[in-house]
This record gives C-alpha cells, sequence and structure tokens, in this order.
C-alpha cells in the first residue's frame, strides 16, 4: 500500500498546491479586529445617544404632566438606542471571537471590555462634543418615522398644559423688565410674568424668536407666571418643513 | 531526508524547512499520520477508508495553511485544530448523527477511570467492555470530545484550549462535568468501583 506522504506530495506537485500568502491571513485577522474596533465605536455612539436622551429627559416634569409617571418615564426611555447599542455588543463579540485568538477570551471578558469602550468613548463623544444631540436629530430629519420617538416632536403636548403649570412656545416680544410675550406650539399668544425668583436655565437674557419651556402656574386666562424657564430642545424636522 | 534526519528537526524548524521546499512536508505527515489517525477514530464514526480520506484533506489542508501557523502555539494544537474542524466539517457535510466516540474497552480510558482523583476508587477494578459501553453511550458528545483529548490524547488544559478553540476556564469546566456526568452514569448504572 502506498504510503499517505508520497500520495500526498504527489498530489501536492501534480495539483501545483502552493501554502497561502501569509498577508492573506494578517489582512483576514486585521478585518476582524477592525470590525471590532468599528463596532465598539457604533456602539459608542448609540450610547452617546442614549446618555444625550437620559440627560436631557424632562425627569422632574413627568410628576407634573402625566397621570401614570412610572409608564411615562418608562416609554420615555430610549429603546432604540439601547437596541442598537446592544446589537453593536453583539455584533463586537461575534468579531472578537473571529480574531485569531479570540477564542482564548471569555464571553464575559469580551462583553465587559466591548461595553468598557462603548461607555467610555460615548461618554467622551457626549460630554466633549455633544455628539449624541446632533445625532439623533440627524436621524430625525432623515428618518420620518424616528420623529414618533423624538422628544422635540412628541414632547410638544407634554408640555402645552398650563392648567397643570406647563407651557411651551416661540418668544415673540420681550417686554422689559419682567415678561415676554409668547406664542405656544398650539398658536395660541400668552403673556408670559417672570420675577427675580425665576430661574433661567442657559440663554439669560432671553431673546425674540427663541423657543422655551416654562414650568409655573397660570394666573389667568393667557396669562402665565414662570418659576423656571429652559430652552426648547431641537428644532422637529416634521413641524419645521410645515411652518 | 532520512527518517532519521526528520526526527531530529523540530515541527517548527519543519514547517520552516517545508517553506523552502515541500519535500519536507512528508516528514510532518510521517510524524503525525498515526497520531491524527487515532484521534479521527476517536472523535468519529469514521472507518479506515474515511479516515484516509480524511488524513488526506487534513494534511492538504495543513499544506495551504503552513504560512498561518502561529508560532506562540504548539504546532500539534495548530494540526489537532484543523483535523478537529476537518471532522466536524466532514460530519456536517454528511448530515449523519453525531460522531460516536469509540473508546471501546481502551486499556488508557479504564486507566483514566481508575486513577483518576475525583473518580478515584479500587484501582484493581476491572470493567468489561460493555460496562464501559454503556457508560459512554450516555454521556454527552461535547463531554466525550474533551475525556479524549484529556485522558487518551494527554494534552493539557492550554492545548485542548487552542485545539477546541475555546477559552481555558471552558474547557476545565467541561472537563469538571464531564467528570460528573460519568461518575453519575456509573452510580445510576449500579457500577461500583
Amino acid at each position: 500500500m502506498e504510503k499517505l506522504s508520497n500520495k500526498i506530495l504527489q498530489k501536492i506537485k501534480e495539483e501545483k498546491i502552493e501554502p497561502k500568502p501569509r498577508w492573506q491571513f494578517l489582512l483576514k485577522n486585521y478585518a476582524f479586529w477592525a470590525a471590532f474596533g468599528v463596532s465598539v465605536i457604533i456602539g459608542g455612539l448609540a450610547f452617546c445617544v442614549v446618555l444625550g436622551i437620559l440627560v436631557d429627559n424632562d425627569w422632574d416634569i413627568y410628576r407634573l404632566a402625566a397621570e401614570n409617571p412610572g409608564k411615562k418615564i418608562f416609554l420615555s426611555l430610549p429603546f432604540l438606542w439601547i437596541l442598537a447599542l446592544v446589537l453593536f455588543l453583539a455584533a463586537a463579540f461575534y468579531y472578537c471571537k473571529r480574531t485569531k485568538c479570540g477564542y482564548r477570551y471569555e464571553v464575559y471578558s469580551i462583553i465587559g471590555l466591548s461595553i468598557l469602550g462603548s461607555v467610555i468613548l460615548g461618554s467622551i463623544f457626549h460630554f466633549s462634543f455633544g455628539i449624541g444631540r446632533e445625532m439623533e436629530a440627524l436621524v430625525a430629519e432623515k428618518v420620518p418615522y424616528y420623529q414618533k420617538f423624538y422628544s422635540p416632536c412628541n414632547d410638544r403636548i407634554l408640555w402645552l398644559q398650563p392648567e397643570k403649570g406647563l407651557l411651551a412656545g416661540e418668544i415673540i416680544k420681550i417686554s422689559p423688565p419682567n415678561s415676554f410675550d409668547l406664542k405656544d406650539f398650539n398658536g395660541s399668544f400668552w403673556v408670559v410674568k417672570k420675577d427675580e425668583d425665576t430661574f433661567v436655565l442657559e440663554n439669560e437674557p432671553l431673546f425674540e424668536k427663541e423657543e422655551v419651556r416654562i414650568i409655573g402656574k397660570q394666573e389667568e386666562e393667557k396669562v402665565f407666571r414662570a418659576k423656571e424657564i429652559r430652552p426648547w430642545k431641537k428644532k422637529c424636522p416634521a413641524l419645521e418643513k410645515g411652518k | 531526508m532520512t527518517k532519521e534526519e526528520c526526527a531530529q528537526k523540530t515541527d517548527e524548524e519543519l514547517v520552516a524547512l517545508t517553506l523552502k521546499n515541500q519535500d519536507f512536508f512528508s516528514c510532518l505527515v510521517e510524524r503525525y499520520e498515526p497520531k491524527l489517525r487515532r484521534y479521527i477514530q476517536r472523535i468519529s464514526a469514521a472507518t479506515q477508508e474515511d479516515a484516509e480520506d480524511l488524513l488526506q484533506e487534513i494534511f492538504l489542508k495543513v499544506y495551504r495553511n503552513l504560512r498561518d501557523f502561529d508560532q506562540n502555539l504548539k504546532f500539534s494544537s495548530w494540526i489537532y485544530r484543523i483535523a478537529h474542524n476537518q471532522v466536524v466539517s466532514a460530519w456536517r457535510k454528511t448530515k449523519s448523527r453525531p460522531p460516536v466516540i469509540k473508546f471501546g474497552a481502551d486499556e488508557d480510558f479504564l486507566k483514566f477511570i481508575a486513577t483518576d482523583e475525583d473518580l478515584a476508587g479500587d484501582t484493581e477494578r476491572k470493567f468489561s467492555d460493555e460496562e464501559v459501553r454503556k457508560m459512554l453511550e450516555n454521556l454527552d458528545h461535547k463531554y466525550k470530545e474533551v475525556l479524549v483529548l484529556k485522558f487518551l490524547e494527554e494534552k493539557s488544559y492550554e492545548e485542548i484550549s487552542d485545539i477546541l478553540q475555546k477559552p481555558l476556564g471552558t474547557v476545565a469546566t467541561l472537563i469538571n462535568r464531564a467528570k460528573k456526568q460519568f461518575a453519575k452514569i456509573m452510580e445510576e448504572q449500579g457500577i461500583k468501583f
């Protein structure tokens, strides 16, 4: 019986089989590491948006505005972005496992490292560059369906409850020293009064055409006393088009 | 190259020599043929002919991927990994049932049963073929595979990790569970040391 080594060598020679070049293996390995890195970075972007939404969330007004604050808070959580984060963490795990030495790492260490990477990158993106808000605004502009979940679009109704102490709209005219005219997002006109105790978050002094949200108390028909004034969020693309 | 000359070279040296002159590959084939043939038959239901075909495919794959061999690994781990993957791949291709691991009344395996710390007992105890077969038939495939590598191929945990491409912790867990399941099966079947 012919020796196996002879048969194999014969086949190698007859079929002119050659060892594959090393660069092919290196390229494949680097491609998986690169895909792992990209997944962590995209996961970081998703986390950055999650962070932006959570930081900007109107946590304190749900108790004023909603009949069921717990449910409202739950529904305000950015599930789509959390899902995106989870998907990219899964992708990072998959690519890491496909690298040459990926099998040596335990599941929890890869997942832990990916989460840590995404959280650190996401925090840098959010706190240093404010990328999260811009990215979410861009998605809302390009993907109309997303506007259903975009707080600048769907929180308007929440802030148009003057009887519950919430009002939002555009400043029409500043009347120094302590009042301004406001056109709310429903198109109604209001006189908003403020005093020295009124807390104005960012953008002091207020300016005309600025969009604001106000916590306070309705004093009379179309007269509102402000306790706190905050700038409105980003523009809602659907409403901007309709203007 | 003569057998003696081959024997003097390490695996890594033979890999380097093969990349310069393909004839040196026969040294590697001859060195690993008996080991891999035995391994294939232990982890699959391969007949002599099937094993021969698988061996050919394995060595050709090794040759094609020779430049992928990582010097941080043992060459034996790398070649066993290719063999393992090839067996699994052949099994998937034929869509047959999971390979039946044939320990038979393998003396080495009986030695393991008798000397393993977790299963220690009367080392004089003799097992019949039938007893061993019964015990092994009931063992999960993933456990049989690590038992083959650990106790029949005598690989270290690190080598098993490199062959099966699983983390060290997972290998340790698998071996531990395999022993426990083995002990449980013995108990259920009323087999005592």
